[in-house]
């Protein structure tokens, strides 16, 4: 049996959107990411992983440039790029997750932001993540030292954990436009009145019509946010798991932080908790559908969009439960060595 | 305390008539690079031209939001940044061809127009020279109070200089109203970015320098329109300085007359696809905003005023030799 496999995919494009000019958003240029890549690499290591195969790029060369400075480290680990085309764009994320997969990786780490997962999300299959946040506003990645999310993310590829429920299903939300299913979110799907994609981020809540999220996550930010900020009963029960809100310019606010350092009321006309399978219809008219926090659709005045709330998404690693788990299990103890 | 939001910079504030005349110009600045390429292949032209066709959504998306008040320095590529600021297309053609007409008398040709009417500080032979000269428009502008604005277009190369590390951390420290924005096209001449440079992204570098930095795509008019807005205005506010880095692409080599061995046709054709202003043309055609028949005309009518320009340019006189001594430092005899 071959050793486990660790897939990375580290995108060279997240972390540089107009919310660093909006609001305060914050700065990961690609030299920080390749120091990332560095301390999750020596931590593979560390815990045994052997093989390592990773999304190759052309614009930077995050994970060679890392290796390079692994040099003189008595490295055992073999870290190979995957052979796929580069299109520099979203696709390369799915095509290196697809070919992770389909090589029997054990774990995928991925550095980006909610866009970069999302792409990921769409070829990974049943692979778990371990997502490090190196994007602007991010939900469902977070901000993990790369040394902890390397160690988390071997253990899970070897295997080296309890029983307990360190991997869970995430929800994702599935956009159909006209009855076609056209894409998927992980975080949430927003319509707005811009009519065009342009600068791609969303931060202004004027021109906000609809949301729907996947989950309601207190301490998120961005329009994810906005669920935390409505959470009642339903939450604490455990019944529902997403939510759609409809704002309203004269309606009661709520504070929301909208992105990095922008802290703002929003007015709530409506909101409803979802159940898995919940469908939400918008109301149509020209404007544009942002998923996970970008604009990515265009919308004619006609088009049907339909959300909805599907359980099948990505699976994602607990990394402290993983933790936990490891040294619960004996597999972060030895007897000392002479 | 809650933040108090902005008033957005999207595209949705634009109405029809700015929209159709950022089409204008757009179309405007590739007939003129196109006619210029034309006539410098068949030896009318002095000098050297570099050609800005295929850039033109960050000049138009960024001056849209200046007036004849604010400041702008150019490169070597500036066709683009005069036609965007307003310059006079017959002024232009009149020194590119070295005539008495010409924005600069003729005197400058196409690396050193400049209008200071339009607020058009030069384009500039030097790679990098515009830093300083932003700075100190930027300068003015804040001892003079009223608003103004300077935004200082560099290409990806001029990123590597000196003078960019000196005149973002000047404009840092003293928080002027200057927008830095580069357009990286990818090429330093013919050196690619990946090579030259020790980041991916210029945006990166503003952190250094106590700014926010940006990178849009700079073939989506609508992406560098919004970005520029929020920076202008930031300027405006006394917020300080800005980066915003464009990803573009230049058509033309990096001179006319260069055989462009250092890029793949694949490429190429993959940026053509992306088209800035094809895409454009189509966003507002699909969304109703403009019928074909009313782009046609503001085609015809581009196409109408460059040949005019031209054949203003091509009649207009050349400079008397004593020419040559007035505008110096020093008098002469």
């Amino acid at each position: 049996m071959s050793s486990p496999l660790v897939g990375i995919i580290a995108n060279p494009a997240s972390g540089r959107d107009i919310r660093r000019l909006v609001a305060h958003g914050t700065v990961f240029d690609n030299n920080e990411k390749t120091a990332i890549v560095r301390r999750v690499l020596v931590a593979l290591e560390a815990v045994g992983i052997r093989r390592v195969a990773y999304m190759p790029e052309h614009d930077f060369g995050i994970l060679p440039r890392a290796l390079t400075a692994l040099n003189d480290h008595t490295f055992s680990l073999e870290a190979a790029p995957l052979e796929m085309p580069v299109l520099g764009t979203s696709a390369d994320s799915t095509r290196a997750a697809q070919q992770l997969a389909a090589l029997g990786a054990g774990c995928i780490i991925t550095l980006g932001g909610d866009g970069t997962n999302r792409a990921v999300a769409r070829g990974c299959g049943a692979v778990p993540l371990v997502p490090i946040s190196t994007g602007t506003n991010n939900v469902f990645p977070t901000f993990l030292e790369g040394t902890i999310a390397g160690m988390a993310a071997g253990l899970v590829a070897r295997n080296m954990r309890d029983g307990k429920a360190v991997i869970r299903q995430v929800p994702r939300l599935e956009v159909h436009i006209d009855g076609v299913a056209v894409e998927s979110a992980l975080v949430d799907v927003v319509v707005s009145s811009l009519p065009f994609v342009g600068a791609r981020a969303l931060w202004d809540t004027s021109v906000v019509r609809e949301v729907v999220l996947a989950r309601v996550i207190p301490g998120a930010i961005g329009f994810s946010a906005l669920g935390g900020a409505l959470l009642d009963s339903s939450y604490a029960r455990g019944e529902c798991t997403g939510m759609h809100i409809v704002l309203g310019a004269d309606s009661p606010e709520v504070l929301v932080p909208l992105a990095p350092g922008l802290v703002t009321w929003v007015g709530v006309a409506e909101h409803r908790w979802l159940a898995m399978d919940d469908v939400v219809r918008f109301h149509s008219g020209t404007g544009t559908l942002a998923l996970d926090g970008e604009r990515e659709i265009e919308l004619s005045p006609a088009s049907i969009v339909e959300v909805q709330l599907c359980a099948d998404g990505p699976y994602v690693v607990d990394v402290p439960a993983t933790l936990e788990g490891a040294a619960l299990a004996g597999h972060l103890s030895r007897k000392q060595v002479e | 305390m809650a933040t108090k939001q902005g008033r957005g910079v999207s595209a949705q504030a634009l109405d029809k008539s700015q929209l159709l005349h950022m089409y204008e110009q757009m179309k405007t600045i590739r007939e003129f690079e196109e006619r210029a390429s034309k006539e410098f292949a068949s030896g009318k032209l002095p000098g050297f031209v570099h050609l800005y066709a295929g850039e033109e959504a960050v000049a138009v998306g960024v001056c849209a939001h200046l007036t004849d008040d604010d400041y702008i320095t150019s490169h070597h590529r500036g066709h683009g940044h005069c036609i965007a600021k307003g310059v006079s297309l017959r002024e232009m053609v009149a020194e590119l061809l070295g005539r008495e007409a010409g924005a600069c008398r003729g005197k400058g040709g196409s690396m050193h127009i400049a209008d200071v009417n339009k607020g058009m500080l030069g384009a500039n032979g030097i790679v990098g020279g515009g830093f300083p000269l932003a700075d100190g428009a930027g300068l003015t502008a804040k001892y003079n109070g009223k608003g103004q604005v300077a935004v200082c277009f560099f290409g990806d190369g001029a990123g590597n200089q000196g003078t960019f590390h000196e005149g973002l951390n000047l404009a840092g420290i003293w928080k002027l109203p200057v927008i830095f924005v580069a357009e990286n096209n990818g090429y330093a001449e013919s050196t690619p970015v990946t090579y030259h440079m020790s980041c991916r992204d210029i945006a990166d570098r503003a952190a250094g320098y106590n700014m926010p930095g940006v990178t849009v795509d700079g073939l989506d008019v609508f992406a560098v329109y919004e970005a520029a807005g929020e920076a202008v205005a930031r300027a405006r506010r006394g917020d300080g300085p800005s980066l915003i880095e464009c990803k573009t692409y230049r058509y033309h080599g990096h001179f006319e007359g260069d055989t462009i061995t250092y890029r793949t046709k694949e490429e190429e054709e993959s940026y053509h696809a992306r088209d800035p202003i094809q895409s454009f043309h189509r966003a507002l055609v699909e969304r109703s905003i403009a019928t074909a028949r009313e782009m046609d005309a503001i085609d015809k009518k581009v196409q109408d005023s460059i040949d005019l320009a031209w054949e203003f340019g091509e009649a207009a006189p050349y400079p008397s030799p004593e020419e040559a001594l007035t505008d110096v430092y020093v008098k002469y005899p």
